[in-house]
């Protein structure tokens, strides 16, 4: 009995990891528009990344998670490109019940995912069209899109249509909501503009609607809308700077979600060209977020209702979260190339901005290293 | 926040400012990896998914992402 509450807890903290992190690594439909990505490209890429991912609370850890991916992308001729990818996630640890009290037993679990896009170049425009999945224990997801990027005359603008479809398949090992589903819609339109010479912008909107079964089946008593609307406007402005050979990078998403959180993130990053094809890249992200409408606050179960939404997820909640990180990149001969990344994440209830954060929950912490190699031939 | 959004739209407006759409022949720094915006995808992809299975905030990079049920 003990053993199979142990593995049920395992089973329940695993594909909960799944849920938290096994994300690691996506599957992508549609990206925005590359900016002045107006021809397929005659170069092809193959990249393979290591992702070593850990998390932790005061005073306990919680997952570790490890990410081989590859990438690839192959221009078939002058007007066709292939591209796609395949992740493994492999993570072990402990995730929250609720708030931040954790499950008690240390899990394994594991994730695959792979994507493929094919798009075919025109004269003044192109068209992708891209299919992904993703398989855990206890989650299968799978979707399609289409995306369709405008050239302007001058080559100096490209507006971005995007669609996708997502159909979620969720089939708790706990029993809890046995074989349930949501299907999502997605759409983006954007505009990508190159100001200068030396400067280029672009804008996004993107907008998600799904309906299906939104709880955490993980958590106790759970509840969320069935219903799932967001709006997000993403913007990014990129500048060079050919002395001192360096370009800045910046970021702002405003994103809205029906589920009453509000969100805001502002990212910048430096790119920094050194002698002997080495490279630097410092970067910051700041975020904040207000609580869900349906969060409450501690003690667990404070301001349950039976037959209302209620969660008592802390990602939910209402915080800020800062990410400081380092790149540094060196070319190689022969089209190689090396990156290693540095990341270090904090989420703590005081750091939100446009309000109070949310009471008696702990800092989380996180921090990643990823190791990229890549070839391009 | 409203002080970052300012600083993000007056960056962009002062590139505006300057807007100078470049000739075919002056592309070559807009044509630097760096001045992509995601010119590395898997590490893009990386990146966004990790955040989404932490954060509330899911999206705004493009459509189509593969579930995961972290939110």
């Amino acid at each position: 009995m003990a053993a199979t509450d142990g593995k049920r807890k395992a089973n329940r903290a695993g594909a909960e990891a799944g849920a938290l992190l096994a994300a690691a690594l996506a599957l992508p439909g549609v990206m925005p528009a590359d900016a002045l990505a107006q021809s397929a490209p005659d170069k092809g890429i193959f990249e393979l990344q290591y992702l070593s991912y850990r998390d932790w609370q005061p005073g306990r850890n919680r997952m570790t998670v490890d990410a081989p991916a590859f990438y690839a992308l192959i221009p078939i001729n002058d007007t066709w490109v292939v591209e796609g990818g395949m992740v493994y996630d492999a993570m072990s640890g402990a995730s929250p019940l609720y708030f931040n009290v954790l499950s008690g037993a240390s899990i394994y679990d594991y994730r695959t995912a792979g994507d493929v896009k094919v798009t075919k170049y025109f004269g003044d425009y192109s068209v992708s069209a891209g299919a992904f999945v993703s398989s855990e224990q206890d989650f299968l997801s799978r979707g399609g899109s289409v995306q369709v990027q405008i050239y302007s005359e001058d080559r100096n603008r490209t507006y971005t249509l995007g669609f996708a479809g997502t159909n979620d398949y969720i089939n708790a090992t706990n029993g809890v909501a046995p074989n349930s589903r949501r299907n999502s819609l997605e759409f983006v339109v954007g505009v990508t503009q190159a100001l200068t010479a030396n400067s280029i912008i672009q804008s996004n909107l993107t907008y998600y609607t799904g309906h299906g079964y939104y709880a955490d089946p993980y958590k106790p008593l759970d509840t969320r809308p069935t219903t799932r609307n967001t709006f997000a406007w993403l913007t990014r402005y990129n500048l060079h700077f050919p002395e001192p050979d360096a370009t800045l990078k910046l970021g702002y998403r405003l994103l809205f979600d029906s589920f009453g959180s509000t969100s805001n993130m502002v990212e910048a990053a430096w790119v920094q060209a050194l002698p002997w094809g080495w490279s630097v890249t410092p970067g910051l992200r700041y975020y904040t977020q207000s609580a869900a409408d349906f969060y409450m606050n501690p003690p667990f179960p404070k301001g349950f209702k039976e037959g209302q939404d209620y969660s008592a997820d802390t990602r939910l909640a209402a915080f800020g979260a800062v990410t400081a990180g380092i790149i540094v990149g060196k070319t190689l001969p022969d089209g190689w190339s090396v990156a290693l990344r540095a990341d270090m994440y904090r989420q703590d209830p005081d750091w939100r901005l446009g309000g109070t954060g949310s009471p008696g929950i702990q800092t989380f912490s996180a921090r990643w290293f990823q190791l990229d190699l890549t070839k391009t031939f | 926040m409203r002080i970052a959004l300012l600083v993000v739209l007056t960056v962009a407006l002062a590139g505006c400012a300057t807007f100078e759409p470049p000739k075919p022949w002056e592309r070559g720094n807009l044509a630097r990896p760096e001045m992509q915006f995601d010119y590395d995808r898997l590490d893009a992809k990386t990146q966004q998914h990790i955040y989404t299975s932490k954060e509330a905030a899911n999206g705004g990079y493009g459509v189509g992402g593969g579930g995961c049920g972290c939110n």
